[in-house]
């Protein structure tokens, strides 16, 4: 009988955390801006920049533990790790070895094998490298430091991971969780969420390790599930046929070819030569701190799914959708919280407000509109003192503005208007002076009605009850 | 013979003669490196900026040994500074000594300040770690350098010091500007009444050295100051331990000069590593690159636990010393170098010799102590303790020059 | 230290010694060493290492961007660069 083989995963992630500014110095961290324009001395590798803490660092990389139930180390500190690579200004990198932000946590997956915790075994705060861009028509490599010292966390898991289906569970429960905390953006696409995959091979059963490979920098969920497909392939075969033998080593995956391939430079696994940084002194969380991020953490999400549904009455469809983002969830609890109608305020934002965001081509997260005026929006529509075209402008209104709907809508005087008489002198003059529509009505034709309604509802601005003009043009025309 | 690789000419009043360690926005800066031949700094060292603020003149860039940790200046791309006597003595020491400058700033590391003030009979003071900001100094040994000053006279020294003592929230290992006020010569202090002497460092000195000790303690004593013999052999450990330290923390801040960025470039690459090792290769010298090495060496994973994982645990045996030293004396006297003149032969016949001298200058390092040096050899005291030290200094005026 | 592992501790440090620099290094450490001797002979096991020698904690900065430097003043001093890259020999990954 065949030899049955089991796969062994440990997973190293790195997650850009969402700061305004660098790790250690004060220059920009967002993505992009034209190359080498987010730098400074500090991060261009200069003497004599000294680097000082950027305090939401910590903030997240405690709430990243804590989100992932981890221990927190109340005094925790950076260490030097020392190579060579032109993405690396200082020739060191600033990172945590001896005494990292979390230790010991635990993530919960779900798979089609059930449920299945993942051992956490640190993460540690430490700066990105920058980022190079190779030319072969010149030979050449080009640097830039955007991205040099851009705070990440990264999540060091025990190889607790056994399939290409558990690592995919594992990625999109890390990425959720944090983005629900506001820890990191969590994009793959721009490199705020990287993993390096070590992988080994042994037959099921058997408690001793094979041996390991890592392939590094991988940014697409895709590429890894067909990456640990190839690699565990290439293992069992390397086992059972001696193709190759199997060395301790970093590979590249490449996805277009579909296979992975030893790393020509050996000497990268070199001495790193890790010591504590003189320049930065422990971090010490007191309880204050400590308490204060504790408390400012979400619910997980499933819980807050959980709770759309069984008690404000959600659909699983609406609750689903809106918990795939923190955004989401804050402005429809706020807009609940005032209005009192969470249906409403679901579909306010499941359609009206997602409209508006794809029209400016942002994600979900971007979603940055004050709940609570969107709450008084919707209970003004319920009203049937501002009509549905209008709301809609003044939505679109609180996308820029931090506005008050109601006297917005006043201002431009979008209130309803429960004037009769001035709605009969709009039916009058529209019926005048479109006789074809009404004859068309009488003959038979419906449509017709709704381009008279139409031109009523335009005339009065939208301020109009659509039950009143209805009713009203009825009996005028008929 | 030229003291400084960039003069101020226009520097008037009170002018201040900066050490090639010290970043300055309008004048290059080198650390007495080929690597940094001509770079120029975008910005001042936060020293300088006080210094013009508080209405002082910079009198230009004093040339330094290569990233200032050898003797005297020895090693230095622009050349050493030779006496007509023979003997070698740092630039700025020498600019302040003929009356150029006021005073000189330095950065003291492998205490090279102390030592050119004690052998030019000048006042030169290491103050306490992190009440001078470090901001814009060319980084040697970051956990236990210091800004030090040196000049003629304690006043002078004195007058410095309370321009560029203060917080500064861009070095992360400043203190409060509540702890730095106590270095100001204004704070109050009590004078010292009890001194002790480092014997066994004291007995390693030559002769001459050790008659100028003696000299200083019959001084003292005729101040009324009592002055005893203590055993230190913990303290002459301290020399290792900051060798240690030292030059793994130094390995570590010169990997920065790689050739790619700024500085000497080679021309003879066509690979990044033939450019990284050409590049460092042709641009270092010799006890620089020794340093590196070593330094490197000590934070292997072979070797980290028993020699720099060591080292941060000897500083703590010292520090503890120390402060079971100063709960009987008020300060330590001890010498500054082992002889009174080094001359080019010295230098050439013991390449790191400055590993041997930081026997006596290391104790103050490794802890951040204040040392002051006076009457040609050097005082070290409590933290914060600089106006005790400064006033045995003004005792000492006259003596060993 | 022997001269293979001078050797390895030249590439990783981007340096490479003269013969007589190699000498004069192995000398060098060997007396560094023979100092290891004494360090180690005291007993630290309850001694707990000390980074900082000033007890002070958690220096931290509020997250706010500063910009200051322009990328030309940036690379005025550059040895070579590209539309305002930095530029270095291609790299083999």
């Amino acid at each position: 009988m065949a030899t049955k083989y089991e796969t062994v995963i440990g997973l190293e992630v790195h997650i850009e955390l969402a700061t305004e500014s660098k790790i250690f110095c004060s220059c920009s961290a967002k993505f992009g801006g034209e190359q080498n324009d987010h730098v400074c001395p500090a991060c261009c590798g200069m003497p004599g920049m000294l680097p000082v803490v950027n305090k939401h660092v910590v903030d997240l990389g405690m709430t990243a533990g804590m989100m992932l139930n981890c221990d927190i180390n109340r005094v925790t500190t950076f260490d030097k790790k020392s190579y060579y690579y032109p993405d690396l200004p200082g020739s060191y990198q600033t990172t945590q070895w001896f005494s990292p932000v979390a230790v010991n946590g635990t993530v919960r997956i779900n798979t089609s094998k059930g449920e299945k915790d993942i051992r956490i075994k640190q993460i540690h705060m430490e700066e990105d490298a920058g980022k190079l861009v190779h030319d072969d028509w010149t030979n050449t490599t080009f640097v830039d430091f955007n991205r040099t010292s851009v705070p990440l966390i990264e999540i060091v898991s025990q190889p607790d991971l056994s399939s290409a289906e558990e690592v995919v569970a594992y990625l999109e429960r890390l990425r959720s969780l944090l983005r629900f905390a506001k820890v990191s953006e969590c994009r793959m696409e721009q490199g705020s969420m990287r993993c390096d995959v070590n992988l080994s091979v042994r037959p099921e059963g058997s408690n001793v390790l094979g041996v390991r490979t890592e392939m590094k920098n991988m940014n697409s969920i895709s590429a890894i599930e067909r990456a640990i497909e190839y690699e565990t392939a290439r293992h069992i075969d390397a086992i059972e046929n001696g193709t190759e033998e199997l060395v301790q080593e970093t590979r590249r995956w490449d996805d277009i070819k579909g296979k992975s391939f030893a790393m020509r430079n050996k000497e990268t696994a070199g001495d790193y030569r890790y010591f504590p940084d003189p320049n930065v002194m422990p971090v010490c969380i007191d309880d204050e701190w400590f308490d204060g991020i504790k408390a400012s953490l979400p619910e997980f999400p499933e819980v807050k799914k959980d709770k759309y549904i069984t008690e404000l009455g959600l659909g699983e469809y609406d609750a689903d959708l809106l918990t795939e983002s923190r955004a989401l969830c804050d402005v429809f609890e706020e807009a609940y919280a005032e209005c009192g109608m969470a249906k409403e305020a679901a579909n306010w934002i499941i359609s009206n407000c997602m409209k508006v965001l794809n029209r400016k081509q942002l994600t979900a997260d971007m979603l940055d509109i004050n709940g609570k005026a969107l709450g008084q929006l919707i209970k003004l529509v319920a009203d049937g003192k501002v009509g549905n075209a209008n709301a809609r402008k003044i939505l679109d209104e609180m996308f820029e503005n931090d506005i008050e709907p109601e006297k917005y809508a006043e201002e431009n005087g979008f209130i309803v208007s429960n004037d009769t008489s001035k709605i009969q002198d709009v039916i009058n003059a529209v019926v005048a002076a479109d006789q074809k529509s009404v004859a068309d009505f009488k003959s038979g034709k419906e449509k017709a009605l709704m381009a008279l309604f139409g031109k009523c509802m335009k005339e009065l601005k939208g301020n109009c009850d659509p039950q009143i003009l209805r009713e009203m043009l009825l009996k005028t025309i008929q | 013979m030229e003291l400084y690789i960039t003069k101020n000419e226009k520097a008037t009043g009170k002018i201040i003669a900066l050490d090639d360690m010290i970043l300055t926005k309008d004048y290059p800066t080198a650390a007495g490196s080929k690597m940094l031949d001509g770079y120029m700094s975008l910005f001042n060292a936060e020293v300088v900026d006080r210094l013009t603020n508080g209405g002082y003149s910079i009198g230009g860039k004093a040339k330094v040994g290569e990233l200032c940790i050898d003797l005297l200046g020895e090693t230095s791309y622009f050349g050493a500074i030779e006496r007509n006597d023979g003997t070698l003595i740092t630039a700025s020491s020498e600019i302040v000594k003929i009356g150029e400058a006021l005073a000189a700033i330095g950065l003291d590391a492998n205490g090279t300040s102390r030592r050119a003030a004690a052998l030019n009979g000048q006042i030169c003071v290491k103050p306490t770690y992190g009440t001078v900001s470090r901001f814009g100094t060319i980084s040697i040994a970051c956990s236990g350098e210091a800004v030090s000053v040196t000049a003629n006279t304690v006043d002078a020294v004195k007058e410095v010091l309370d321009v560029i003592v203060g917080h500064d929230d861009k070095d992360g290992t400043s203190l409060s500007e509540e702890k730095c006020a106590l270095l100001k010569s204004n704070a109050e202090f009590s004078p010292a009444k009890k001194i002790a002497i480092a014997k066994s460092i004291t007995d390693s000195a030559e002769d001459s050295v050790k008659s100028k000790i003696e000299e200083v303690k019959s001084v003292l004593e005729a101040n009324g100051i009592e002055v005893c013999e203590i055993d230190d052999s913990v303290l002459s450990v301290a020399k290792s331990a900051w060798n240690i330290l030292m030059s793994a923390e130094l390995c570590n801040n010169v990997s920065r000069y790689d050739g790619v960025k700024y500085g000497y470039r080679t021309p003879n690459y066509t690979t990044i590593d033939e450019l990284y090792t050409n590049s460092r290769t042709e641009a270092f010298g010799e006890l620089l690159k020794t340093a590196i090495l070593f330094g490197s060496e000590t934070l292997s994973t072979d070797n980290y636990m028993k020699m720099y994982d060591k080292g941060l645990r000897i500083r703590r045996i010292i520090v503890e010393k120390f402060a079971e030293i100063f709960e009987s004396f008020d300060a330590v006297l001890l010498p500054a170098s082992a002889k009174n003149a080094y001359t080019k032969a010295d230098t050439d016949a013991n390449k790191y010799i400055a590993y041997d001298e930081n026997l006596y200058t290391a104790p103050a390092s490794i802890t951040g102590l204040p040392a002051v040096v006076a009457g040609g050899v050097q005082f070290i005291g409590k933290a914060f303790s600089e106006n005790t030290l400064l006033d045995i200094a003004s005792k000492l005026e006259g003596v060993g020059k | 230290m022997d001269r293979e592992i001078l050797r390895r501790l030249e590439k990783l440090n981007q340096l490479q010694l003269t013969e007589q620099e190699k000498e004069a290094f192995l000398a060098f450490y060997a007396k560094q060493e023979n100092e290891m001797d004494v360090l180690n002979s005291i007993n630290t096991d309850e001694t707990e290492r000390m980074v900082h020698v000033m007890p002070i904690l958690t220096v931290v900065r509020e997250d706010k961007v500063i910009k200051k430097y322009s990328r030309e003043d940036l690379q005025k001093g550059a040895p070579e660069t590209t539309e305002g890259y930095w530029q270095v020999p291609r790299l083999v990954e």
